[in-house]
């Protein structure tokens, strides 16, 4: 199991800021993504969760080569496919696909479906010869639980769940192995989103594929993930397995946004701490020095200020093997349990 | 009773026919209470609160029957002239898209100001004290400076705090929040979920939460009405729903969530696709995606059922449903 | 601008209140317009519908598309046959009838030079028509090519297209028209035309460039580029049907401009000369004499104002289909 697919090794997307008309000159830079690091095992589901801003987006276009990292690299197989082109990108591109979030604007309105789901096999006629593409085009809407009579259908002929189904059935045509998942279900309406999470995971085990699943709904990040990472100003705070995030947190801003998270359970509201944070999320242009989050902090020192926290088990729990002991950016990190433990009946 | 809407009917008019979007809907809030209304797109939640807020585009709306009371008064019967009086002094709503909501080329400070300016013929300068003082009662930090902003210079949370603001400026006995945080973040959305119901309970407002999140509604509702198909088809207090639903299809969403504090494996799924509004199914609207349904539930419309003094259901079986 | 892409399934949202009501409306229609069958299975609808099906569906029940679609139809067939209607020959002229009104076999009347003005109606037809739609032709193949490269690529191209039809735009039409054409001899319509494609060229740009920047930020576009999609591709199979919108409803009101411009310019003296037989010509020659025979004015004049307008109109009916959000 623990045979890395994809790697992204200090990966960072700094956008230029630009001023003056004619002779344009950098002001400085939006740093979406400032230095990721994580790897993701064949077969498994790695979630990236973080609140708009935080860099997860940019993280998911740069997997797929939708942007060219600023630096640092993404191992695809331990081959390094920023500095791919050509003909090698193309055949790695087949390999890595992407789920959008928008329905309504992933997929073409002037294609039939059967167009939509069959211009993989254009691009890469490689993969399925001509006269066969019509029933390829068939069996993945089966395979996504659309009826195969549908091919010469519209997009706007069908419900949201459903164009996230169609989107899907594109992300499979080319058979990849990794799919990354941009907020897949948050256009969905609560019903739908349970159907779409539950056709991913199987699809999973059928096709044997890995996910990058990147949403900002915690609790369905949780559902799908072997591993998780959360994100905060352009890095990841803190990761580990889904227990060890969910269940024994360690970097405050984990602990605020689980607390956070409304629970559909109106007894835990009694009894249930809530870390309100204050003020808002930096500004990218200006991120603070030392530890990205200590404005926000309420254990904010002067250390964190001067010290960038390195993302790595704190020293607290280095001897431990419990579940705490995980990666953790955070120089005062200590366990806290935030999500009410509610035993299932 | 502050509002009591009674067999509320509305549809809509659109190319491929009619669109009947609330059919029959009945619900009360008191002072004091918050009632969250609980569905999916195209359940006619939002459309029946812009009923009872009196800002329904119409046409291609068009109320085709019902009442809604509002502080004993039929405001369907009530002159355009007289509903403008009810609107910000009576009640007032809060929008999902705050940028949307606020107008980009006036300053914080003159939108918050204009409600007084109209409402109580206040003088600019006066209009102006008035907006810092609500902002500082929204918990903008520096509302004196930032009085001579712009929308856009606010953060999402600043802006739907502006928002309730602007909805809390003249004391309304109502709020309707449609959505309120859903664009929001979750850190966010806790800031202002927490502001809305500390000024909630300030002034003894009634508050109409319409939502499709499952853990908002948990958060700070005392009363749930869950819509599905314009039409009610659960109302009980949020402790009972929570732990033991009578509609099969609030089972169903509940079961359908995935859960923070679980792994769990696979999810409930409710199948099919929520409802055309165009082609309602006969009988009870869920039937088809329904894994109780009988016969009976295609061709009889279930009433809402009393389940108890304070519950109702529209289920043929909510007995069946109760026991699990 | 109607520089946005057209969502079918959000026609019918947006009239009225902006944001608020939208969501009110495309809430009260679920974004599936299927009816589904007794057992909850999901079943779209059997017609497929398409942008064009479904702008050909309200077209076919607008009065102002069919009543100009009828005048525009007539103009068409009258200018590649004109004696369907017109017996005589327009360049037969008799001094001697100058001026003379309506009669037996002449309904219009003549003009000063003795030429039937029905007979010359008719045919001037023919040259109106040739030019507004060469015109149109030329303007909207070179303005969207441009325009859509432009906006498709960005950069340094796009900065210089912007500068240089800022230029085009400060020329004025006529006196620009008055200048450049006054050095021409020939006597075909096509410097008329090269002129009109020359000065027309950058308000169909301008358009072309804006809807494909907007249609080019669609998720759709992004996911091709994921699949591996080259730039060809991506242009002509989802940015160019998304975009082209805007243009056809620009370049359909630009082709009554155009032929009102042919109009002026003849009738400046720099557009198309005696013998060749145009309106604009006829106005000319026609006006010294409005006193005495107006109805060697009026004749022309109306036929051109009445294909102006159903063209404009005709523009106005096909915006109308292809973005309902603007009515």
């Amino acid at each position: 199991m623990a045979e890395p697919i994809l790697e992204a090794r200090r990966l960072v997307k700094h956008y230029p800021l630009m001023r003056g008309v004619l002779f344009k000159k950098q002001v400085g830079a939006v740093k979406a993504v400032d230095g990721v690091d994580f790897t993701l095992d064949r077969g498994e589901t790695l979630g990236i969760v973080g609140e708009s801003g935080c860099g997860k987006s940019t993280v998911a276009r740069m997997l797929v080569n939708l942007e060219r990292p600023t630096s640092g690299a993404i191992l695809y197989k331990g081959e390094d496919v920023t500095r791919l082109s050509g003909r090698a990108l193309r055949a790695v591109r087949r390999n890595i696909q992407m789920v959008f979030q928008d329905p309504y604007t992933s997929l073409n309105p002037r294609m039939t479906v059967g167009d939509i789901i069959g211009e993989p096999f254009d691009i890469h006629p490689e993969v399925a010869p001509k006269g066969d593409r019509r029933r390829r085009v068939q069996e993945l809407l089966d395979v996504v639980g659309l009826n195969p009579e549908y091919v010469n259908r519209y997009p706007h002929q069908f419900s949201g769940g459903q164009r996230q189904r169609i989107g899907i059935a594109r992300g499979l045509a080319l058979r990849p192995e990794i799919i990354v998942a941009d907020e897949p279900v948050s256009a969905l309406d609560v019903s739908v989103q349970a159907q779409v999470i539950n056709l991913m995971e199987r699809l999973q085990n059928e096709f044997d594929l890995s996910y990058v699943f990147i949403a900002h709904d915690l609790s369905i990040v949780r559902h799908i993930s072997d591993r998780v990472g959360v994100m905060y100003l352009g890095r990841i705070v803190e990761t580990g397995r889904d227990a060890e995030i969910y269940d024994h947190p360690t970097h405050p801003y984990t602990q605020a946004l689980l607390s956070a998270v409304p629970v559909p359970d109106p007894e835990a509201r009694e009894h249930r701490e809530r870390i309100i944070l204050h003020g808002d999320v930096p500004s990218p242009t200006n991120i603070p020095s030392g530890c990205r989050f200590r404005t926000r902090c309420w254990k904010a020192r002067e250390r964190c200020a001067l010290e960038v926290p390195a993302l790595a088990v704190p020293e607290a729990f280095r001897r431990a093997t419990g579940p705490a002991a995980h990666p953790s950016a955070c120089h005062f990190a200590e366990e806290k349990h935030v999500v009410p433990s509610e035993q299932p009946e | 009773m502050l509002l009591e809407v009674r067999d509320l009917h509305v549809e809509f008019r659109t190319r491929d026919g009619i669109a009947r979007a609330v059919n029959g809907v009945t619900y009360r809030v008191d002072a004091g209470e918050t009632l969250a209304v609980l569905g999916e797109s195209g359940s006619g939640k939002s459309v029946t609160a812009q009923a009872v807020m009196g800002i329904l585009d119409m046409p291609p709306g068009r109320i085709t029957g019902g009442e809604i009371l509002f502080q004993g008064r039929d405001l369907l019967k009530l002159k355009e002239s007289e509903r403008r009086e009810v609107r910000g002094a009576g009640m007032a709503m809060i929008f999902q898209d705050a940028l949307s909501s606020l107008n980009p080329v006036l300053t914080v400070g003159d939108q918050l100001g204009e409600m007084f300016v109209v409402h109580r013929g206040m003088s600019r300068k006066d209009a102006r004290a008035k907006a810092v003082e609500l902002m500082d009662r929204v918990r903008i930090p520096g509302a004196k400076e930032r009085v001579r902003q712009y929308p856009h210079q606010f953060s999402g949370g600043m802006r739907q705090r502006i928002m309730i603001a602007m909805a809390m400026a003249l004391e309304p006995a109502l709020i309707i929040a449609d959505e309120p945080t859903t664009a929001l973040d979750v850190t966010v959305q806790a800031q202002v979920m927490d502001l809305l119901a500390e000024l909630r309970r300030e002034y003894r407002m009634g508050l109409i939460l319409i939502t499709h999140d499952l853990g908002v509604v948990a958060d700070v509702a005392d009363r749930i009405a869950v819509m599905y198909a314009g039409k009610i088809v659960e109302s009980a207090p949020v402790h009972d729903i929570y732990k033991a639903p009578a509609h099969p299809y609030t089972r169903g969403l509940l079961d359908s969530v995935p859960r923070l504090d679980q792994k769990g494996q696979e999810l409930y799924a409710i199948k099919g696709l929520p409802p055309n509004l165009l082609h309602i199914p006969s009988g009870c609207p869920f039937h088809p995606r329904c894994p109780m349904a009988q016969d009976v539930c295609r061709t009889d419309v279930p009433p809402l059922y009393e389940v108890d003094g304070e519950r109702g259901s529209a289920c043929h079986f909510w007995r069946e449903c109760l026991d699990g | 601008m109607p520089d946005e892409p057209y969502e079918p399934e959000r026609a019918i949202a947006g009239t009225g209140m902006g944001g608020q009501m939208d969501l009110a409306a495309s809430e009260a229609v679920t974004l599936e317009k299927m009816p589904r069958g007794p057992d909850g299975t999901e079943r779209p609808a059997g017609r497929p519908r398409s942008l064009w099906s479904d702008a050909w569906h309200d077209l076919r029940r607008n009065p102002v598309f069919i009543l100009s679609g009828l005048v525009i139809l007539f103009l068409v067939v009258i200018s590649l046959w004109p004696s369907l209607i017109a017996s005589g020959n327009p360049l037969q002229c008799d001094l001697a009838k100058a001026q003379e009104g309506s009669q037996a076999g002449h309904p219009f009347g003549f003009n000063g030079q003795g030429c039937d003005v029905y007979t010359r109606t008719v045919y001037g037809a023919r040259t109106s028509v040739a030019v507004g739609v060469c015109a149109t032709l030329g303007v909207a193949v070179l303005g969207s090519v441009l325009g859509g490269l432009a906006g498709f690529f960005g950069g340094v191209w796009d900065a210089l297209l912007s500068r240089v039809t800022d230029v085009f735009f400060a020329i004025p039409v006529v006196l620009g028209g008055l200048v450049l054409l006054s050095v021409v001899t020939s006597n075909s319509i096509w410097p008329v035309i090269g002129f009109m494609v020359l000065l027309g060229w950058p308000q169909i740009s301008r358009i072309a460039r804006g809807s494909v920047i907007t249609a080019k930020q669609n998720d759709y576009v992004q996911a091709a580029r994921a699949l591996g999609a080259s730039n060809s591709r991506m242009l002509l199979r989802h940015i160019a049907p998304n975009a082209v919108a805007p243009v056809i409803v620009v370049a359909t009101i630009a082709l009554g401009t155009y032929i009102a411009l042919e109009a002026t310019l003849s009738y400046l003296g720099v557009g198309l000369k005696p013998p060749s037989v145009s309106w604009g010509i006829d106005i000319s020659a026609a006006s010294p004499y409005i006193r005495n025979a107006p109805h060697a004015l009026l004749w022309p004049s109306g036929a051109l104002a009445l294909t102006v307008l159903a063209f404009i109109m005709l523009g106005d009916a096909v915006r109308d289909a292809l973005d309902p959000k603007l009515r």
